[in-house]
């Protein structure tokens, strides 16, 4: 059932980046619709599910971007294991759990991107302190909305992660 | 089989390694393709490939409502464009309306103004400002009167003949008396036989002509003018067509004219300023 609204996440984030790339041109520099799907897989615990579900969202995002293929892979796969591990062992939950989760999602996943574009491609982001301020801040404005609506029309499913004591 | 809770936790981590290695390769890879200017990879073009779907259809709802948008602003547009027309053909239409009746307007004063030329007496143009041919007293008022020189028994016409006689005079003002009139009498004469009679008014639209020797020749179609001998029309404007001409009961003819002007619609009309025959002229017997 995860994977199924991971699926179907999937592709409303595709749909919410192709909008956004047809509509607003640059507007994915300030809002990242597909870190918000690999937190909230990721909130369930589940290492290995987020891993996989990071690979794929990255995937998916870097073969509809312009930048290095993979790079969006790469950040967002740290993401999700971080993000997962620390479920799996504080089973965090709760809509400021997965704001704060998300929050720290979006910083790490835009430094691991800083620091690859660095050292693979020797380019210094712009502004890239104002970027990562602004991201935060629409990226966690829209992910707590998501998460509300969320809650308010699924059950919330039992935490699949493996716990380890 | 049971797995030792000391085992579980290093196989996410090593397989987070190995997925961070093999995107690390994939990076690298594509970054070098980029350089030799192969923008795409083969693992790329088929993520590619399975997802593209979702923005030929993001993209197709999104023309399509785009399109549906701004075909309903054209709608819009085009009715109030439409109205905008609508409004400009009734005000074109209307001033259109004013252009032809200058124009007709134009046409019959410049008839007028021919007319009076034929006249060698001094002629003035006036307009009808009030019409009352309903009683048996038919007249008309025109917008001159005595401060534009014109006098009692001036000549009245138009472009299609005899209208009547001014009556009365005021300072801007003066009356007419129409040749339908029962109290009117114009000498007359027909064209074609030249016979001499006098036009009286019936006051009903037409006029008799009496004083005509049953023995004349005339026929219905004559037209009758003017004759000149009454001293006050000119000689030759046309008064009518006989319309019925019988044997009457004692020695003259029942004669019918059909004025030539239809005094129902008298608009701009010609004062003939004539020579007036002094009265002791006129009253003197030898």
């Amino acid at each position: 059932m995860r994977w199924l609204r991971y699926a179907i996440g999937l592709l409303i984030a595709l749909t919410l980046h192709s909008l956004l790339d047809s509509f607003f041109p640059n507007a994915l520099a300030f809002f990242n619709p597909y870190v918000i799907l690999v937190v909230y897989y990721a909130m369930g615990g589940n290492i290995f599910g987020a891993i996989i579900a990071g690979v794929i969202a990255g995937l998916v995002q870097d073969a509809f971007s312009s930048s290095m293929f993979g790079l969006h892979a790469f950040s967002l796969t740290v993401c999700a294991y971080i993000v997962a591990y620390i479920n799996s062992r504080l089973s965090l939950r709760g809509t400021f759990a997965f704001g704060a989760c998300l929050a720290g999602a979006v910083v790490v996943n835009e430094l691991v991107i800083y620091i690859l574009v660095n050292i693979l491609l020797r380019q210094r982001i712009e502004m890239f302190e104002q970027g990562l301020l602004v991201k935060t801040i629409f990226t966690l404005m829209f992910g707590m909305f998501v998460y509300q609506l969320l809650a308010l029309f699924l059950r919330e499913e039992t935490v699949e992660a493996t716990r380890f004591s | 089989m049971a797995v030792s809770a000391e085992v579980i936790p290093r196989r996410p981590t090593l397989l987070f390694i190995v997925v961070l290695s093999l995107l690390f390769i994939l990076m690298s890879l594509s970054s070098k393709t980029r350089i030799l200017g192969e923008t795409r990879t083969l693992f790329e073009r088929t993520v590619m490939t399975i997802f593209s779907p979702v923005p030929k259809a993001v993209n197709w709802v999104g023309g399509t409502t785009s399109d549906m948008f701004h075909g309903y602003l054209d709608m819009r547009r085009s009715v109030n464009e439409n109205l905008d027309l609508h409004r400009k053909v009734a005000a074109l239409t209307t001033e259109n309306l004013k252009l032809r009746q200058s124009a007709t307007e134009m046409r019959r004063l410049r008839g007028l103004l021919g007319y009076s030329e034929q006249f060698n007496l001094q002629t003035s143009m006036a307009q009808a400002i009030m019409l009352d041919t309903s009683g048996r007293f038919k007249s008309i008022i025109i917008d001159r009167g005595s401060s534009d020189g014109i006098e009692v028994n001036d000549a009245v016409v138009n472009a299609n003949g005899l209208i009547g006689r001014v009556v009365l005079t005021t300072k801007d003002m003066a009356k007419i008396q129409l040749i339908t009139d029962s109290n009117a009498a114009v000498g007359a004469l027909v064209e074609r036989t030249r016979r001499q009679g006098v036009i009286r008014g019936d006051g009903a639209g037409a006029a008799e002509m009496n004083d005509v020797p049953s023995l004349a020749d005339i026929v219905p179609g004559d037209r009758v003018l003017t004759a000149g001998i009454d001293g006050i029309y000119p000689k030759g404007i046309p008064i009518g067509v006989v319309v019925k001409a019988d044997k009457g009961s004692n020695l003259f003819k029942d004669i019918i004219v059909k004025p030539s002007v239809d005094v129902g619609s008298i608009e701009e009309v010609i004062i003939i300023h004539t020579r007036k025959i002094p009265d002791n002229v006129v009253r003197y017997t030898p």
